[in-house]
């Protein structure tokens, strides 16, 4: 191994570990059987107990469910058509505006958003709750679903599926149902996925545009911080990093590059 | 079936792409979405920014500048200063660390490129809370850090790590990190690498070839990183709230605090439209960079 090689390597690995180190202590000391996250006391899994007794949590956990299933539900059928359009139709008017606008999610502060939503809502009277909510967290959900669907697509369109079928008759529709669907559908999946994980994971955004009504997991953790460091915020803490990590290895494992390549020619 | 057999013209008109108006009808769900989830609420702030604070709070409508000539009073300036100097420390600490990083994963690494990018990213997917949460653990009055030094015996009192601005940059540096890593790859990736051998062929030792070839030509990467970290870094305000001060208050908290606490939200509207010129500026600084590195 080179010199450089070997460097390198620890370098990274020094990067990875401080990135990880503070996600894996809270994971750590939620099975510290003590009360303040002092000293490592002995293996409990009781606060995952406490944690599923407390009635406000679990509500929590079930509203961020709902707000994430429903926006990246739309935000995916929004992504695909979007995505499908950039790249098929070659002449429309005005890609570069859509592409642009379709990343600027990425780019704009999100306190930026979540005041502008919070100010939106007020003005005309939207009610501050489930669908406010929903509505913010598609802004979010939808570049990436396009990012992800959109390099499927045009992969798609490089191997020229869509022409060979319609050339041997089928017709446009045909074409999109019957072979750009099913070959894009794992990657459609994985552009779901991370929405579902953006979704659940907000907090700016949801802190300033949820209701009193519609607390989510994030926006429970931060009220619970205000007042301590408990081990039950680590327990929940832990289940928000292990749905997370679930979500992406599912969002990897769809978009590998192994499982795009089954082309049935 | 055969419904769908007596639409296939039309379903086939809308995806086949030969008119203008089926192309432009399939954006419309994603388009009007943006346009009333993320252009409204940006222009009504705008709208906003120029009116007046009303009584408790409401917004009159009368036009004024108060709300932009009050960002340089001397009670807010240097709050404006601290988050420009914080989001400049943490972007510069995240080009110094992340640069080597990218560059290993995008000249040293063969097969597990994808995964090690993937496990940059997750962070990023990770709630905030959680990350600030861990911080407190860690750097807490009766955190990690300060429990293990008083048990080896190297130290009586416990440190004061949290609530100053070494908390809030680490907190910072460690949440944006892989928004400067992640375009420093792909600008590294695009980098033809028969540059790089030319250097070395021409005599250039590792150095040169690094400082003089490799750096400048992902310069436009350079510049996205940084913006992507500088940027939402300007916006933060979790970070000053949990893990710093009275001495750390950022325009973050400054702007929450006018919609949340002070209901001055003319002024808080009139900083986001300031944070908002800041994106724009560099928007446009980086397409220009992205031009003219297109035409060498």
């Amino acid at each position: 191994m080179r010199p450089g090689k070997l460097a390198g390597r620890v370098y990274a690995g020094l990067v990875y570990a401080a990135l990880y180190f503070p996600l894996l202590i809270v994971i750590a000391f939620s099975f510290n059987d003590a009360k303040r996250n002092l000293i490592w006391k002995g293996f409990t899994v009781k606060w995952y107990g406490t944690l599923f007794a407390d009635a406000e949590l679990v509500a929590a956990l079930w509203t961020s469910l709902k707000v994430a299933a429903t926006a990246s539900l739309i935000a995916t059928l929004m992504g695909l058509l979007a995505s499908y359009v950039l790249v098929h139709h070659p002449r429309l008017r005005a890609k570069r505006a859509y592409d642009s606008a379709l990343s600027v999610p990425l780019m704009v502060p999100e306190i930026i958003l979540g005041v502008g939503l919070l100010s939106l809502y007020t003005r005309v009277c939207f009610d501050l709750s489930f669908w406010g909510l929903v509505c913010a967290h598609v802004v979010y959900c939808l570049p990436f679903v396009v990012w992800v669907v959109k390099a499927r697509i045009s992969s798609l369109k490089g191997h020229s599926v869509e022409e060979a079928a319609m050339d041997l008759g089928a017709t446009e529709w045909q074409a999109f149902h019957k072979i750009t669907l099913p070959l894009a559908w794992p990657a459609i999946l994985a552009g779901g996925m991370l929405a579902f994980t953006v979704s659940f994971e907000d907090f700016v955004t949801s802190f300033f545009v949820a209701g009193v009504g519609t607390t989510t997991l994030p926006i429970k953790i931060y009220s619970m911080m205000k007042f301590g460091i408990t081990p039950e915020i680590n327990a929940m803490s832990t289940i928000l990093l292990v749905l997370t990590l679930l979500l992406v290895a599912a969002y990897y494992f769809l978009n590998t590059e192994k499982n795009q390549d089954q082309l049935p020619v | 079936m055969s419904m769908l057999k007596k639409i296939d013209p039309a379903l086939s008109w809308l995806i086949g792409g030969r008119r203008q108006t089926a192309s432009q009808l399939l954006l419309l769900p994603a388009s009007a979405w943006l346009a009333c989830f993320m252009l409204a609420p940006i222009a009504l702030l705008f709208v906003v920014s120029f009116a007046q604070r009303g009584d408790y709070g409401a917004i009159s409508w009368t036009f004024t500048l108060k709300n932009y000539a009050r960002s340089i009073d001397p009670r807010y300036f240097p709050v404006l200063m601290r988050s420009a100097l914080y989001a400049s420390t943490t972007t510069a600490v995240c080009l110094a660390l992340g640069y080597p990083l990218a560059y290993f994963i995008s000249f040293y690494v063969d097969k597990h490129k994808n995964l090690l990018l993937l496990l940059l990213m997750l962070p990023l997917w990770t709630s905030c809370t959680v990350e600030i949460y861990a911080w407190i653990i860690i750097l807490g009055r009766e955190g990690l850090i300060n429990s293990l030094l008083t048990q080896i015996g190297l130290i009586d009192e416990p440190l004061r790590l949290l609530n100053r601005p070494f908390a809030v940059l680490i907190g910072l540096i460690h949440t944006y990190f892989p928004f400067m890593v992640l375009p420093l790859y792909s600008s590294l990736e695009k980098l033809p690498k028969a540059y790089i051998e030319a250097s070395k062929d021409l005599g250039g030792g590792p150095w040169a070839t690094l400082w003089r070839v490799t750096f400048p030509l992902t310069l436009p990467g350079v510049f996205a990183g940084c913006m992507l970290t500088f940027i939402p870094c300007m916006g933060d305000f979790l970070m000053a709230e949990f893990l710093g001060g009275p001495s750390t208050y950022l325009v973050g908290n400054l702007i929450q605090n006018q919609f949340l606490t002070a209901q001055d939200w003319p002024f808080g509207s009139s900083l986001s439209v300031l944070l908002i010129a800041v994106m724009m500026a560099g928007l446009y600084l980086q397409q220009t960079l992205e031009k003219k590195h297109a035409s060498w």
